[in-house]
C-alpha cells in the first residue's frame, strides 16, 4: 500500500512538472526597424532572460531564458505594451512530463494553473508549443472570438481564488 | 484551428512623420534627441533665417510622451535663445493586427517666446507664446500610414512684446494631413539595415477672427540608421497665403537619436 501510495505521489509530483524552453512572441502594430528595436531593447531588461532573437521580418522575438529562472508571461507581455505595441501572438515551447490535458480544465502546471482550451482531451509528454489566449496575449478581436470556448470566469479575469490562471491552447 | 499560423508578411509602414506627430508613441523609458534645423527666407528683411530647436523627447510611460524644446534664431540682434515649448501626447485608443493599426492621441503643448510678435499667423513651434490642444488620429496599413490632426491654438502676449493682431486674431485651428510610404529596405533582415521613407503632409491654419488661412505641402524624405538614428530633410512650401507669414517658405534638416531603456 506504501509502495503504491508512493508511486502516486511520485506520479503526480512529475506530472505537475512542466519546463519552459523557449518563448516566440509576435508583436503587432509595428512601424519600423526602430519599433521594433525598442521591443527587443525592452526584452532584454528581463532579468530571466537570457537571449532575444528577433524576426524584424514577422515582428517576432525568439526568446531563450536562464537555467532555473523564474519565467514570468505577464512581465514579457507588459515589455511589449511599455514599447508601445501589443502582442499578437505568444508560443511557449515546453517539455511536458507526463501531463493529462483536459478540454476546458484547470491543471496545475509549476507555479501557474493551465486553463486547456480547444483541445482533445490528451496526454502531453516531451516538447509541445502551447499558445496563450489571455487578454493581451492575442490581438483583441480573437481574444473576444475564443470566450465562446468556455463559459468559466477566469476567462475574464485571468485569475482562480487568487491563483493567476492561463489559458492556452496547443 | 485556433493556433493560426501568421503569414510572413512584413509589418512595417512609415508613421514617424516630420511635420507632425503620430498617434503612436515612443517607448517608455527611451530617450530620444533632436536637432532641429530650419533655414528660411524673410520676406521683409531678405536675409537668410535659421532656427535651431533642440528638443529633448522622453517616453513616460506606454501611453505618455513629453518633448521639451528650446527656440534659438538669428532673427533679431545676433543668435539667441527666444523661448521653448512643453509638448504631451496621451495615447487613447488603439486597435492593432499584425498588419494594420488605428491609433489615436490627444495632445497639449505649451509654449513661451520673447521675440516680437512680426506675423498674423500663430506659431507656438518658436513664434508665439501660447497654448494648443488637438487629436490626432493614424491609420497604419502595411508600408503605409496617413495621419490626420486636428488642434486650437491660443496665442498670448510674448512677454513685453504685445500681440499685435487684436484679441480675436488669437485663437486659431491647426489642421494636418500626412502621408508616408516605406520605400526602403524591400524586406527587413536586420536592425542595422538603413530606412528610406518618402513623406507628403499638408499643413494647414484658419484663423478664428476672420477665417483667413494657410495650407502649405511638405513633401521630405526621411532616413533611420541602425534603428535608432534618424535623418528628416524636407521642404515646406506655402499654396494658400491668405494669412500673413514673413517666411513661409522652410527647409528643415533634422538630426536625431534614440535611447532604449535610458534608466
Amino acid at each position: 500500500m506504501k509502495k503504491i501510495f508512493f508511486v502516486f505521489t511520485l506520479f503526480f509530483a512529475f506530472a505537475t512538472q512542466a519546463q519552459v524552453k523557449d518563448i516566440t512572441i509576435q508583436a503587432s502594430g509595428l512601424t519600423c526597424s526602430m519599433c521594433s528595436n525598442s521591443i527587443f531593447k525592452a526584452l532584454q531588461t528581463l532579468d530571466f532572460v537570457e537571449k532575444v532573437d528577433a524576426n524584424i521580418k514577422n515582428s517576432s522575438f525568439g526568446i531563450s531564458f536562464k537555467p532555473g529562472a523564474d519565467i514570468d508571461f505577464d512581465q514579457l507581455k507588459a515589455k511589449v505594451e511599455d514599447a508601445g505595441f501589443f502582442v499578437a501572438s505568444f508560443r511557449v515551447t515546453m517539455n511536458f512530463d507526463k501531463l493529462t490535458v483536459n478540454n476546458d480544465a484547470h491543471v496545475n502546471v509549476g507555479k501557474n494553473v493551465f486553463h486547456f482550451l480547444g483541445v482533445k482531451d490528451q496526454y502531453l509528454n516531451g516538447d509541445k508549443v502551447i499558445r496563450i489566449l489571455d487578454k493581451g496575449f492575442v490581438s483583441s478581436k480573437e481574444f473576444k472570438k475564443n470566450s465562446k470556448l468556455t463559459k468559466m470566469e477566469c476567462y475574464g479575469s485571468g485569475e482562480e481564488a487568487g491563483k493567476r490562471v492561463f489559458h492556452v491552447t496547443i | 484551428m485556433l493556433l493560426l499560423i501568421f503569414s510572413s508578411q512584413l509589418v512595417t509602414a512609415q508613421e514617424l512623420f516630420v511635420y507632425t506627430e503620430p498617434a503612436s508613441n515612443m517607448a517608455t523609458k527611451s530617450i530620444g534627441f533632436r536637432l532641429n534645423n530650419f533655414f528660411m527666407d524673410d520676406l521683409h528683411s531678405k536675409k537668410t533665417g535659421y532656427m535651431l530647436i533642440p528638443e529633448i523627447m522622453w517616453g513616460a510611460s506606454k501611453r505618455i510622451m513629453v518633448h521639451a524644446d528650446a527656440f534659438l534664431s538669428n532673427r533679431n540682434n545676433g543668435f539667441v535663445a527666444e523661448g521653448g515649448s512643453i509638448y504631451t501626447k496621451y495615447r487613447f485608443y488603439s486597435v492593432d493586427d499584425v498588419h494594420s493599426h488605428f491609433r489615436m492621441a490627444a495632445y497639449g503643448r505649451y509654449s513661451f517666446n520673447n521675440t516680437y510678435v512680426h506675423q498674423n499667423a500663430i506659431d507656438l513651434y518658436g513664434h508665439n507664446t501660447g497654448y494648443e490642444g488637438g487629436v490626432v488620429a493614424t491609420k497604419l496599413i502595411n508600408k503605409v500610414a496617413v495621419s490626420v490632426s486636428g488642434s486650437y491654438l491660443h496665442a498670448q502676449d510674448n512677454g513685453s512684446e504685445k500681440f499685435l493682431y487684436g484679441n480675436k486674431s488669437r485663437n486659431a485651428v491647426n489642421y494636418t494631413l500626412s502621408v508616408g510610404k516605406l520605400m526602403l529596405p524591400k524586406e527587413y533582415t536586420s536592425f542595422n539595415q538603413t530606412n528610406m521613407n518618402l513623406m507628403v503632409e499638408m499643413l494647414g491654419q484658419t484663423n478664428l477672427n476672420k477665417g483667413y488661412s494657410y495650407l502649405d505641402i511638405a513633401p521630405s524624405v526621411q532616413f533611420i540608421f541602425l534603428s535608432r538614428m534618424r535623418i528628416d530633410v524636407g521642404y515646406r512650401y506655402p499654396l494658400i497665403t491668405k494669412l500673413h507669414r514673413t517666411s513661409p517658405e522652410s527647409f528643415l534638416l533634422r538630426l536625431e537619436y534614440n535611447i532604449f531603456n535610458a534608466y
